[in-house]
């Protein structure tokens, strides 16, 4: 299997970074809503501290997956879209990246604004990025969980994207994302 | 007979050199806290990372000259109620039964008889009291002697570290050491008025 992308499909790396992010997110959900049914106490504050952590790691993971996009090939979009089709396809590729980097960076700056450093898994501490703040604490929780539902709904879309080109349209832009498959177009991976 | 008497006539003399030197050694000066210049803060590891609050109220008296240790003393009490960690839900929850539990435990206590020199200032010996669990603690501190306005002043400042459940602060799922640290440092800048 390649490690770079080529014209045609996604490289182990790009792959590597795409399902790790996806495992990541459902894990930032589940940690995200079984903290919400907790009243304050020990149990809330490890579930949210994991939470924080684990949003870091995205942090992170995000940077270094759009450092590798920038030096590698991306794959074409089929031909076969309509127009409007390629621009709806770039724009939530484009909406997934910055909300990728909206949601931690939110969460982080909430932290802060709360007066609650953020640790990653106790390692190290992060820089407060604001100073304590409680109106502007407000108001990030909001954003915070507002862009979830945003993220949720840009998901959806991809899904349901990845799903149609797959069963419908029985392309190959789903199975490029795929390890251990094989697509019609370029090597075999 | 005669070894029973030498032994009274020595027990005797070191008695009336005791009291002499009691009387000769330099009288204490009898302290209060000025709250509005002290602080007294805690910190701690949360999630990670260090978190600081302080108690806002307490009151002490320090009987001291640094000429006559012998007969100075430290006491203070700390309103366990006026917690201050910047979060008014954190502040709550360190009220609670499981924590501070300041409602059945509305002061902390510390009282020292002895105070000892040290390399770097003095060190109070004595027994802590915290959320009705006394053990046995000391305090390093220096003290700073002043006069100001004509009126004579201290400032007393340490810095020393506890671990909170030997007090038993952390019951139940706060027992857990692994989001909050077991390990809290304790600092204080205080300055005292004679009195």
């Amino acid at each position: 299997m390649p490690l770079r992308n080529t014209r045609h499909r996604w490289g182990v790396l790009s792959q590597l970074f795409h399902w790790l992010i996806v495992a990541l997110v459902i894990v930032q959900v589940t940690l995200a809503s079984l903290a919400d049914d907790l009243p304050p106490g020990a149990k809330k504050l490890a579930l949210l501290a994991r939470h924080k952590s684990v949003g870091i790691t995205i942090l992170m993971l995000v940077i270094l997956r759009l450092s590798w996009r920038s030096l590698n090939l991306t794959p074409l979009l089929p031909t076969t879209l309509k127009p409007y089709e390629r621009l709806l396809a770039r724009f939530t590729h484009a909406a997934l990246y910055v909300l990728l980097f909206a949601m931690p960076l939110s969460g982080w700056t909430m932290s802060s604004a709360r007066g609650f450093p953020v640790s990653w898994f106790g390692f190290f501490t992060l820089p407060d990025l604001v100073p304590k703040n409680k109106s502007l604490y407000a108001a990030l929780l909001t954003t915070h969980e507002a862009l979830a539902w945003v993220l949720a709904a840009v998901v959806a879309l991809h899904v349901a994207a990845a799903l149609k080109h797959h069963f419908m349209l029985r392309d190959d832009v789903l199975r490029r994302m795929l390890p251990f498959t094989t697509t019609r177009q370029g090597p075999r991976a | 007979m005669i070894v029973n008497s030498c032994a009274a006539a020595l027990l005797a003399t070191a008695l009336l050199a005791a009291h002499a030197a009691a009387a000769d050694a330099p009288a204490v000066t009898h302290y209060v806290l000025d709250p509005a210049r002290s602080s007294l803060e805690f910190n701690f590891l949360q999630a990670g990372a260090q978190n600081k609050g302080r108690f806002r109220t307490l009151q002490v008296s320090l009987d001291f000259s640094s000429e006559n240790l012998a007969a100075s003393r430290l006491d203070v009490t700390i309103e366990t109620n006026s917690v201050d960690t910047g979060d008014q839900e954190r502040d709550d929850t360190l009220r609670s039964a499981d924590l501070l539990a300041v409602t059945k435990f509305p002061q902390a206590h510390f009282a020292a008889a002895k105070i000892e020199r040290t390399a770097a200032g003095y060190d109070a010996i004595g027994k802590l009291t915290v959320r009705g669990v006394t053990r046995d603690a000391h305090i390093p501190f220096t003290f700073k002697a002043a006069t100001e306005n004509g009126a004579p002043a201290g400032y007393m400042s340490g810095k020393t570290s506890l671990r909170r459940l030997d007090y038993g602060v952390g019951q139940g799922d706060w027992k857990a050491t692994d989001q909050v640290g077991n390990d809290v440092g304790v600092s204080f800048a205080l300055r005292l008025a004679a009195h």
